[in-house]
């Protein structure tokens, strides 16, 4: 244990653990700790031995070997009545009319966690000509729904939907509010978490609830998706997060449950609000297929990432009954379009069966696929990291593999075809 | 901000190796301001450059004033360490209501996310903060008319892209084309050198400190993790058996995977 010239034990921060994230300096009661380089440093002149830092460091890479009075000590948060706040709500995104699929997702998770906690689940609707989708809503796991149909819903203005949601938010006081991490919905949940004052968790991977301290635990990848966080909003409420599409299931719609549909009254001043001028659906999205709905993905490498083949490629994902994805260099490369890119900086894809060829599979990729059910490589690398993950690889050359695994599969996959009604 | 580009994880001790991590701008910051100096040199008026951070942050500002930026703030204080978005939003916006005080604040443009937490939450939550219209993922600024406090832009949305129009003052988050960063000129860098870059500390901008840095931000990290690895299945080596890999492959593939296929190409038809 090292001490100053005072003779006092005083906390060192491991270098190589730490992430700069700054915590430790918020809390320091002396102001020992700054930031130096790429990581923080504690003056030990200045440094009082008290170890918050050491308390509050998510990644251990504080060394104070002095044993804490408390477990962990978070600075004083003014709470707020906490105890006021029940239930789970959702955010039911809408695009003309229609529900987003991500929506029908957060529904079910919603019903899980408020199951979870004895609690009701609320649907938050705001739209236009969307009162169909209230009782859709009930199907999917609402108990409450509170619908504001209005006109001045029919597209999308971050200071209304905004304005609406805090109202709502402020009349039903829901413990957590669950929006999709769509751009729709990674818009408008800061500016209702901003105005509400509250905690926002963004891009969610995973949720659940620690039934002891009634917190929501809600996991996401930071870093650009080399380490995963758990993070926590103790005295604010709602707990606010985002959640990516299609990382969980949609449940099935059960049209004998029964909820309730409270139609809100909103009305919000109509000048010197943005409006749309003009929509124009980007081509290559409107010809290319959805990745994030295919059963099949037959992806596309740095190792593959050539032309000449791609007719091949596609051979094979047609006769699966698949589509042609890709990785993030092939994009770079131009061989590919954006809207066919997995991972953690394209798409979020959970095919029944993934074929990654020349992919070597890198963090932000694997991100990507942790959903898909079956995961084959083909890559010369026995050493690449998705050959360490993938239920079945092929070492070789693709140019090789690729023509052969298609004329074997060709029969098989009839054979299996036809042995279905 | 670390350049995580760069960040990997040592899969031996699980800790992050920081070899080589510097200290940069954000992209879509740089585009960001680059947008900024080219509407000034069409219709008049200056460019300010804040961030918040610690002293570090000067060179990327320097970096921004290379880049033709007229002022730079930085936000330093150790009450603003450890924030998460709310509180970073909180300080910024204080920040604007300072300099709006002294000068017409037209437009506002973010970087559309960090590199490092990808939350993109700032830029949504210094306009509702500050009551201005935004406008996320912006791809081009389309056309400004100052006199009349309007503005047109081409928003990259689900399937496509939206012209919006709006009213100023308001918000921009930048997606990486909305302009062409260009590189500094000789004179422009010893100046940006020369220029000094003003601190405003939380006292300077009315920041009350428990709504700042970690004692304002509600969020909490509870632990971080590597995520959970696949493990992984059989290897067929094609380059050492040829096509007998292929064929094992295919036997046990069709096999196991039998019911997947089937389901598949069930809807297929």
């Amino acid at each position: 244990m090292p001490k100053n010239l005072k003779g006092r034990e005083v906390a060192e921060i491991m270098q190589d653990k730490c992430i700069a994230c700054q915590i430790c300096i918020g809390v320091c009661p002396v102001g020992a700790i700054s930031m130096e380089g790429n990581t923080v440093k504690i003056n030990p002149e200045a440094c009082i031995g008290c170890g918050k830092c050491r308390d509050v460091c998510p990644v251990s890479a504080v060394l104070f070997k002095r044993p804490s009075k408390k477990k962990l000590t978070f600075p004083q948060q003014k709470p707020a009545p906490l105890e006021d706040y029940k239930g789970v709500a959702v955010f039911i995104e809408t695009h003309n009319g229609a529900a987003a699929d991500v929506s029908w997702e957060l529904a079910g998770k919603a019903r899980e966690l408020a199951d979870k906690l004895g609690v009701r689940v609320s649907g938050y609707l705001a739209g236009a000509g969307v009162e169909p989708l209230a009782q859709q809503a009930i199907s999917y796991g609402c108990d409450d729904v509170y619908m504001i149909d209005n006109p001045a819903f029919g597209s999308y203005i971050p200071r209304v939907y905004s304005t609406a949601l805090v109202q709502l938010c402020r009349q039903s006081k829901p413990e957590i509010l669950l929006i999709g991490a769509s751009p729709l919905g990674r818009d408008l949940a800061p500016c209702v978490a901003t105005l509400l004052e509250t905690g926002l968790t963004a891009d969610c991977t995973g949720l659940d609830v620690d039934l002891q301290e009634r917190l929501l635990l809600m996991t996401r990848p930071t870093f650009g998706g080399n380490i995963m966080a758990t993070i926590f909003c103790k005295s604010h409420r709602p707990q606010m997060s985002t959640v990516r599409p299609r990382l969980f299931k949609a449940p099935r719609p059960d049209p004998t449950h029964k909820g309730e549909i409270h139609k809100i009254d909103f009305s919000y001043p109509q000048d010197r609000l943005p409006h749309i001028l003009e929509f124009t659906a980007t081509a290559l999205e409107a010809g290319a297929a959805d990745i994030t709905r295919s059963p099949v993905l037959v992806t596309i490498g740095k190792g593959a990432c050539r032309a000449e083949h791609v007719p091949m490629f596609q051979e094979l994902a047609d006769m699966l009954g698949g589509t042609i994805a890709c990785s993030r260099p092939v994009v770079e490369a131009g061989l590919m379009s954006y809207a066919r890119q997995v991972g953690q900086t394209g798409k979020t894809v959970t095919p029944k069966i993934y074929i990654g060829i020349g992919v070597s599979g890198s963090m932000q990729h694997m991100a990507g696929i942790q959903g898909a059910e079956t995961i084959v490589a083909i890559n010369s690398d026995p050493a690449a990291p998705i050959v360490q993950a993938a239920d079945y690889s092929l070492i070789g050359d693709y140019r090789e593999i690729v023509p052969a695994l298609i004329s074997r599969l060709k029969n098989k996959v009839a054979n299996l075809a036809g042995s279905k009604p | 901000m670390p350049d995580t580009a760069q960040v990997k994880i040592d899969p031996d001790t699980n800790t992050l190796v920081r070899t080589g991590v510097e200290s940069i701008c954000n992209p879509y910051d740089v585009v960001a301001v680059a947008a900024a100096v080219q509407l000034v040199g069409k219709h008049g008026g200056k460019v300010t450059v804040i961030s918040m951070g610690p002293s570090q942050a000067e060179a990327a500002l320097r970096e921004c004033l290379a880049q033709g930026a007229q002022e730079a703030v930085l936000l330093s204080d150790r009450s603003f360490a450890g924030a998460d978005t709310l509180a970073t939003s909180y300080v910024l916006s204080q920040a604007i209501r300072k300099i709006a005080a002294n000068e017409p604040v037209d437009l506002i443009i973010c970087g559309k996310q960090a590199i490092d937490g990808d939350t993109a939450q700032t830029g949504p939550g210094i306009a509702a903060r500050l009551g201005y219209d935004h406008f996320t993922y912006v791809s081009q600024i389309f056309e400004v008319k100052p006199d009349e406090k309007t503005i047109i832009v081409i928003r990259e949305v689900e399937g496509g892209r939206v012209t919006v129009t709006g009213y100023l003052p308001a918000l921009l988050t930048a997606e990486l084309d909305l302009a062409v960063p260009r590189y500094a000129s000789l004179p422009e860098f010893i100046r940006s050198l020369r220029q000094g870059i003003k601190t405003w500390q939380a006292a300077d901008i009315g920041v009350e400190p428990e709504r700042a840095g970690l004692k304002g931000s509600p969020t909490w990290v509870k632990e971080i993790f590597t995520p959970p690895v696949r493990k992984g299945g059989p290897v067929f080596d094609f380059s050492r058996d040829g096509e007998k890999a292929v064929d094992e492959f295919v036997d046990q593939f069709v096999v196991h995977e039998a019911g997947r296929i089937a389901a598949i190409l069930s809807v297929k038809a």
